[in-house]
């Protein structure tokens, strides 16, 4: 029996936003949210393991905007219950601050031997809260889990580094942080979002958390975030694929991208 | 005085950060200095000096690879606590970008990861970095000291001084958790370097089967260019080496001409092709991401235009 915590992340669909035209700072406002793709990953091999070794697998979000209906997705895909952190005041918050949150918002849910999270998140990229994480509990962290096996005596991770797959183990309570390689994520059946209506959902207030104004201080602020412009000349061909290959094969020669 | 300390495992990225620390320095009122890991060679030295070190604080009882970033985490968080370090500086390779935010965390500050950019300015301390799937960049401030960041090699130059770094040896005991290393299993790799290609052919989901490849190869072989690939390809389905993977976690190409076929184009694909100089995409997908982010956007089938395409620039190029 393994108890895992997974944390998800919900973030703005980077490939939906467009950046204003004049400021060309992007318009988070107008592009949907959704759960950020590697913890998506995560969830499911959580779900692999509780499925191969019995447990449970509990759904951990913190942010300033947190919806109901992407908690949902994560307990139809098998989560049994959802622990909740939504409060504006996160709007700000960086990576040392959502770290101190969602440690101490794990803490809230009693036993656990493995944290699961996405390598990286879809919108910062940064890679940090896995080893934050690990560093507050004082506990190994692997990144960059490409397949995880678990052992009598702890766990067996496949990590992608530069040169190749370093295979590592570690005792447990562990935290992995996994990327898009190690699996697919399920889609449910009707009959688990069925199911996951009648699951629980823990809404914790960030006051109850016991965290120092300092631990809700952030270190990092962001100043400003700008599109990073590349002109395209966008010019479409179409018609019947005789005429492309040949438009094409003239594009190619007369441009000088290729030599004779 | 205050420090700004640098750390990585590959002492000749830790050159190119020295660079970016002695830029720095002056601003931040700081000198700089290394920090190394484990048994060090006269290579190690030579590669220390190039970033033109003055001084390398040496802990010889840890090493990076056998006992694990938490380890390495808390060596150099131990040793920028005792030298009352402003800044961390770590080379954002993958080892980095594990040992960084850990460290971070250890020290209880902010931490900016894979920076492009920096700047002291009066306020503190700037960072840029890509953001929103690399599409966009973002400016940070730290507000707390010291300031943790791992930095993308490649944009600083180490020239080399030639004197010899001062070399302090300082013992850590090491109480974080360790990992233990069984193996490691070097990847299959093409040994290509797409990021010096000037030609790339790059193929994605639009290729239903791996021995559908062989359009592309073909295609790839009659102009010379290197063959490369969206993550799919060379994650999920392992149709190629990691090391043709082009994309926000794989490889950042600057060529001539990219061409992408059935590349939908993820923004994690687009900020890893950004730098090309010109973008032709072939996608039976008229509203696909990539055709809005292309020179020539090619509405068609691949397997119909490309083995045309190949066709007639065999004829063109005489081949």
């Amino acid at each position: 029996m393994v108890d895992i915590i997974v944390c998800l992340k919900q973030t703005v669909d980077v490939n939906q936003v467009r950046p204003h035209p004049e400021t060309l700072e992007p318009q988070l406002g107008q592009a949907p949210r959704k759960i950020s793709d590697f913890d998506l990953n995560a969830l499911e091999e959580a779900l692999r393991i509780k499925e191969k070794h019995g447990g449970r697998v509990v759904a951990v979000c913190v942010g300033h905007d947190i919806q109901q209906l992407l908690i949902r997705e994560a307990l139809a895909m098998g989560a049994d219950e959802a622990y909740v952190v939504s409060d504006p005041r996160l709007e700000k918050a960086d990576g040392l601050v959502t770290a101190e949150v969602l440690a101490a918002l794990i803490r809230k849910v009693g036993r656990w031997d493995l944290i699961l999270c996405g390598e990286a998140s879809l919108d910062e990229s940064a890679y940090q809260t896995g080893p934050r994480l690990a560093e507050i509990f004082n506990i190994p962290h692997i990144t960059y889990a490409v397949r995880v096996e678990l052992e009598d005596s702890g766990v067996k991770v496949w990590k992608a580094m530069e040169g190749g797959i370093h295979v590592v183990k570690a005792s447990l309570p562990a935290v992995l942080a996994v990327g898009l390689e190690i699996n697919t994520p399920r889609l449910p059946s009707l009959l688990m979002i069925r199911a996951a209506s009648k699951k629980p959902i823990h809404e914790v207030k960030l006051s109850e958390l016991g965290l120092s104004e300092e631990q809700l201080t952030p270190a990092v602020e962001t100043l400003q975030v700008k599109a990073l412009k590349v002109e395209r000349r966008r010019i479409t061909l179409e018609g019947e694929p005789e005429e492309l290959a040949q438009k094409l094969a003239e594009i190619l020669v007369q441009e000088g991208l290729v030599k004779k | 005085m205050s420090t700004i300390l640098v750390y990585s495992e590959n002492p000749h990225a830790a050159a190119e950060m020295l660079v970016a620390a002695r830029q720095l320095a002056p601003s931040l009122n700081a000198s700089t200095a290394a920090l190394h890991l484990g048994s060090m060679s006269e290579q190690d030295l030579k590669a220390y000096a190039a970033g033109g070190a003055e001084l390398v604080y040496h802990v010889d009882g840890v090493d990076a690879e056998k006992h694990g970033p938490a380890c390495v985490a808390e060596a150099l968080a131990n040793v920028a606590r005792n030298v009352d370090a402003v800044m961390v500086l770590v080379a954002a390779t993958r080892l980095g970008r594990e040992v960084a935010p850990r460290t971070a965390q250890r020290l209880k500050t902010g931490y900016a990861a894979e920076c492009v950019q920096l700047e002291a300015s009066s306020d503190g301390l700037v960072a840029y970095r890509g953001v929103l799937g690399g599409t966009y960049q973002a400016k940070l401030l730290f507000k707390r000291k010291p300031y943790v960041v791992s930095l993308q090699t490649g944009r600083y130059q180490p020239e080399g001084s030639g004197s010899q770094p001062r070399v302090e040896k300082v013992s850590i005991e090491i109480t974080a958790p360790q990992l233990e290393l069984v193996e490691i299993a070097r990847a299959e790799s093409a040994g290509v370097d797409l990021e010096k290609a000037e030609l790339i052919v790059s193929v994605g989901r639009g290729f239903k089967k791996r021995e559908d490849l062989s359009m592309a190869e073909e295609l790839a072989k009659v102009i010379g260019a290197e063959l490369g690939c969206s993550r799919p390809i060379a994650g999920d389905l392992k149709w190629l080496p990691e090391d043709r993977h082009i994309g926000l976690s794989g490889k950042r190409v600057k060529p001539k001409l990219y061409l992408a076929l059935g590349i939908s184009g993820q923004v994690q694909h687009l900020v890893g092709i950004r730098d090309s100089k010109v973008v032709i995409a072939v996608n039976t997908d008229s509203n696909a991401p990539i055709m809005s982010e292309a020179d020539y956007a090619v509405v068609g089938d691949i397997y119909k235009v490309v083995p045309l395409l190949t066709e007639n620039l065999k004829k063109l190029l005489g081949r």
